[in-house]
């Protein structure tokens, strides 16, 4: 089959944080398409990984960006010797050969292109080949999937309503502390003492948010600075090189987080 | 010492007869002088001085004026060398005149120690030119000035005391008896600003990071305010809090760079403590004050031991602050220090029984830190201790130890005697703006149209009347004179619109039909969203018949085909945003040849504007202001970015009044500041105007339109261009120098305004 390159090979590691796995298969044993909410680095798209793996499905992802027309998702004609030849987009892909088809961001693509969803995402599930002049029905195991965060500060880029109540949604925030030190511990291999530390720090981040930081440090950022931790740097350093700098630009910010990790250590 | 560069009057070459003139006309007096004037002003510098003397004495000052400078003159000449000393006649003069004999003395009496200060003449000259200057702005405040001038000096540099001088003379503006206060020391703001000229590190130039820091450390939103030095001055500084507001002094005098900064942080830190770890506040009653320090002190560090616990480095941060020894006198101040430094410092041992009996009962209470009641219980005893050792205690003149330690005025219940705290207006202030961040926040949703309690509080504080305003923000303001750029200058009232006719707009539009129609043709042509299909490109949606051929023609050939062969469809995409800014100032009500007045041409042009900019889809917002001094530039928000447009706005148009006058910097920056927050690509203010800046308090008509240029500058840094729109015959240069040569239009004939505007906007914006 030719989505086998994008079958997971072994269990990626996913902390289940409420009642969220269960939910999940519930939504996919009904094929309904499922929007996950949450900031950056919170484990969206680790956690699809991990039901891709439990579904024993495979996952395409297409991180989406605002170029990106209807033809990136679909497929478009290309040109060879004898003429033209048509190629199926990732979304087609999926739809044929039921795989789940995980865009993520998909509100940074432009509006026209979330359009060609809508006909996936009702029950019809159909994918429209305008182009072509195909009608693609969707395989029984297909099932769409988005990510969505809601905090992206700019008031242009929402989803439309009719795309919007399209889709059930799960809605992931940071951990609770000590899961999210749980988390950090395994993910980084180091210990739980010092990623109960790296979590209080990114507490008092995550308190500047909307005051000076557009977001605070997510999980991913935190296994980042465990992850240098664990190659020998000090915890000062680690943050300052995994959490501070790429986090702002701003001086006074920097020094406010800067020394919020020194009252934490 | 260092002389001057200009070489004494030498006599002319083969002048020899006439300088022995000079020697034989001053021979009667010359020998009067002593050695010692000699000695400061030698050879040919002895007659200038004679001659200088001979002036002041010859103009009728007094007395003791005239001894004063018999004196001033050749010690000066000492220090800074003999010519700046005989020129100082020309400035006593001035001086005298303008300020009296009192000042003219005293100048007399302070000058020897200026110039050993200052050590060279330009700079003691430059002093005497300040406070010539000075005498001619503030003359009743020269006396009072140079009665302190040492204890100035000590502080500030010669810049800083201009800077300081020109601060006093601006913030009274035309009100004499304000400013004779300030400079009698008598207004908080004079101290306030020496602080800063004195480049203390103030708690100015570290706010925002410190207040990123307790954001961050516990979430806190808490305003911080710069407390005028109170009770504590000198080296006795402390912060405060209370009511949801925290004080900080606006400098530590004594630390500087890194140490201030880590005191202020280490001070932040603490109070963020008291207000997360706190309990309610304890009722004094029959307390004395000795046990209230000693409850005080034990409260600190039950709050500290809190705060440690969820943030172990927090410890590192305040030790750096407890000096205390184990030795001493056992006043009252040092015992505190002393057990202070006990309950944080697991490695300080002390001698002393009391001060060891006290860690040993927190170290006991360690289980039940969570119970402020534990600091009264300690507290209690250890304050009756206190009381039987017969240790001295003034309340008067104690001051919390380590100086990052607030004055606990916070955790007691409030002495009803007490006056209200002088910074009332100022927390509004910050509430308000608090309450706007907050409500600027995605995430928090609005509660329908009830404003959070807050609010409401703020506004009945500070206002019990509907139509009255709300203080918003504060801003900087550009003296050139001084070229400093001054904090916190200018106070931005908000007005909440009165509304007039709801059916104006309606009104406007029928009116003017034509125009109406014109720039509807206008906006349909000049709406850029038109989707562009763009040709043989490397990727797209659809394949480019034409370059399908040629390619394939290519490959046929043999030759190597243009991979270019899709073709997309692309929108030019408008991405403005715009705040339109009306000057309602008084002269807005002036009549118009044709009818109306300039105010009513000017919203009946915004209508029909934000017609055209509402059918281009353009973000814009409409604000009219005005100004009645420094501390009220009234704003008035007629239309939100987020608004939408309709009958409101037109009603709030039409209930526009004019009146006051125009402090155009500070609602430049007002405006500004909220146009930063739109996130389109490029940003514009429309200034429609009809006057230059000008405002009660300031009499020097340059100073606002030097202020305004450095808005716009300010304003440009930040990506937000501003452009103006002038009402009647203008002085074109001005305009040039406050907008820049492209950054303004005159309209001589104001009548043609309803038309012009949506044309100009259609044209500047295409």
């Amino acid at each position: 089959m030719q989505l086998d390159a994008y079958r997971l090979e072994s269990e990626p590691y996913y902390r289940s944080i409420g009642a969220e796995v269960a939910q999940f298969s519930a939504a996919y044993a009904a094929r309904l398409p499922v929007m996950l909410k949450g900031p950056t680095g919170c484990g969206k798209t680790r956690f699809i990984e991990h039901m891709a793996w439990k579904l024993d499905r495979p996952l395409v992802t297409v991180s989406c960006h605002e170029d990106m027309t209807a033809s990136d998702l679909v497929g478009r004609f290309l040109l060879d010797p004898s003429g033209t030849v048509w190629s199926d987009g990732p979304l087609t892909l999926a739809v044929r050969q039921g795989a789940i088809c995980y865009l993520d961001e998909v509100v940074e693509a432009r509006q026209d292109t979330t359009v060609v969803i809508h006909a996936l995402t009702d029950d019809r599930r159909i994918l429209p080949l305008e182009k072509k002049g195909e009608l693609v029905t969707a395989h029984p195991d297909f099932q769409l999937v988005i990510s969505y965060n809601p905090g992206y500060q700019s008031v242009l880029k929402d989803l439309k309503e009719s795309t919007k109540q399209r889709f059930c949604a799960l809605d992931f925030g940071y951990p609770d502390p000590s899961v999210e030190t749980e988390i950090v511990a395994s993910e980084a291999e180091i210990d739980l003492a010092v990623a109960h530390q790296l979590v209080q720090i990114a507490r008092r981040s995550r308190n500047l948010r909307g005051q000076g930081l557009n977001e605070g440090a997510s999980t991913r950022m935190l296994i980042h600075a465990g992850a240098l931790m664990r190659e020998g740097l000090a915890l000062s350093d680690a943050c300052q090189l995994a959490l501070i700098l790429p986090i702002t630009d701003d001086p006074d910010m920097r020094d406010a987080l800067a020394n919020a990790v020194a009252a934490c250590a | 010492m260092r002389w001057p560069t200009r070489s004494p009057p030498v006599p002319e070459p083969g002048g020899g007869p006439r300088a022995g003139f000079l020697r034989i006309a001053g021979k009667g007096q010359d020998d009067d002088v002593p050695a010692a004037v000699r000695e400061a002003f030698p050879d040919a510098w002895l007659a200038p001085w004679l001659r200088a003397r001979r002036k002041i004495e010859g103009a009728g000052y007094g007395t003791a004026l005239e001894a004063g400078f018999r004196t001033a003159g050749p010690a000066c000449a000492r220090l800074v060398g003999p010519e700046p000393a005989i020129d100082m006649a020309d400035f006593l003069s001035a001086v005298t005149i303008k300020a009296g004999r009192r000042a003219g003395e005293r100048l007399c009496a302070v000058a020897p120690a200026v110039a050993e200060r200052l050590g060279d003449g330009p700079r003691f000259r430059s002093w005497l030119s300040l406070m010539q200057r000075f005498a001619a702005m503030a003359p009743e405040s020269v006396l009072p000035v140079l009665e302190r001038l040492e204890a100035l000096m000590e502080r500030v540099n010669l810049a800083g005391l201009e800077a300081w001088l020109l601060a006093g003379v601006r913030i009274a503006g035309a009100d004499r008896e304000r400013r004779a206060a300030f400079f009698r020391f008598e207004s908080p703001d004079a101290e306030r600003l020496l602080d800063r000229e004195a480049g203390e590190t103030g708690f100015f130039d570290v706010e925002r990071r410190m207040k990123a820091f307790m954001g961050a450390l516990y979430g806190s939103r808490a305003p911080i305010r710069e407390a005028p030095p109170g009770r504590h001055d000198g080296a006795q500084r402390r912060a405060g809090f209370g009511d949801g507001i925290i004080r900080m002094p606006s400098s530590f005098p004594g630390f500087r760079g890194d140490h201030a900064e880590a005191l202020y942080r280490a001070s932040l830190a603490h109070i963020a403590a008291h207000m997360r770890h706190g309990g309610p506040r304890f009722p004094v009653g029959k307390l004395k004050p000795l046990q209230i320090a000693v409850v005080s002190l034990i409260e600190d560090a039950r709050v500290e031991a809190l705060a440690m616990r969820d943030m172990p480095g927090l410890r590192r941060l305040w030790l750096q602050f407890h000096i205390a020894q184990s030795s001493g006198a056992l006043t009252a101040p040092s015992l505190f220090a002393r057990l202070s430094r006990a309950l944080i410092d697991p490695e300080f041992e002390d001698i002393d029984g009391w001060v060891r009996k006290g860690r040993d009962m927190f170290h006991a209470a360690e289980g039940q830190l969570e119970d402020a009641g534990i600091s009264r219980a300690i507290g209690n005893l250890l304050g009756n201790d206190l009381g039987q050792m017969r240790v001295q205690f003034n309340a008067k003149t104690y001051a919390v130890q380590p100086p990052y330690r607030d004055d606990n005025a916070g955790i007691w219940e409030p002495d009803p005697d007490m006056e209200p705290p002088e910074d009332a207006e100022a927390a509004v202030v910050e509430s308000v703006r608090l309450r706007q961040a907050e409500q600027d926040d995605p995430d928090r949703e609005r509660e329908g149209d009830t404003p959070p309690d807050d609010t409401q509080r703020a506004r009945s504080a500070a206002a019990p009347d509907p139509e009255a305003g709300v203080p918003v923000a504060s801003y900087p303001e550009y003296d050139y004179q001084a070229g400093v750029e001054r904090p916190d200058w200018t106070t931005v009232v908000e007005y909440p619109p009165r509304l007039g006719d709801p059916r104006f707009a309606t009104e406007v539009l029928e009116r003017h039909a034509d125009v109406a129609g014109r720039i509807a043709a206008l906006v349909r042509a000049a709406r850029v969203g038109r989707p562009v299909r763009l040709r043989r490109q490397a990727e797209g949606e659809t394949l480019d018949l034409d370059a399908c051929i040629d390619a394939l023609a290519a490959v046929r050939a043999g030759d190597m085909p243009d991979p270019r062969v899709y073709r997309i469809m692309a929108r030019r995409s408008r991405d403005l945003a715009v705040a339109v800014l009306l000057d309602i100032s008084q002269s807005t009500a002036d009549p118009v040849p044709g009818g109306g007045t300039v105010l009513d041409l000017e919203r009946e042009a915004v209508v029909l504007l934000s017609e055209a900019m509402g059918g281009l889809g353009d973000p814009f917002s409409i604000a009219a202001f005005s100004s009645d001094g420094r501390d009220e530039v009234r704003y008035h928000r007629i239309k939100d970015f987020g608004d939408k447009a309709g009958p409101a706005v037109g009603a709030a148009l039409a209930g526009l009044k004019s009146g006051y006058s125009t402090r155009l910097g500070a609602a430049l920056r007002h405006a500004g500041a909220d146009l930063a927050g739109q996130p389109s690509f490029r940003r514009l203010i429309l200034l429609v105007s009809d006057g230059e800046p000008s405002d009660i308090d300031c009499p020097d008509p340059a100073y606002l339109v030097e202020d305004a240029r450095r808005a716009v500058h300010r304003l440009s840094q930040q990506g937000i261009d501003v452009f103006c729109v002038g009402l009647g015959a203008r002085n074109a240069e001005q305009e040039a120098r406050i907008f820049g040569q492209r950054g303004f239009v005159q309209i001589e004939r104001i009548a043609a305004l309803t038309e012009k505007l949506p044309a100009l906007y259609l044209r500047l914006t295409a």
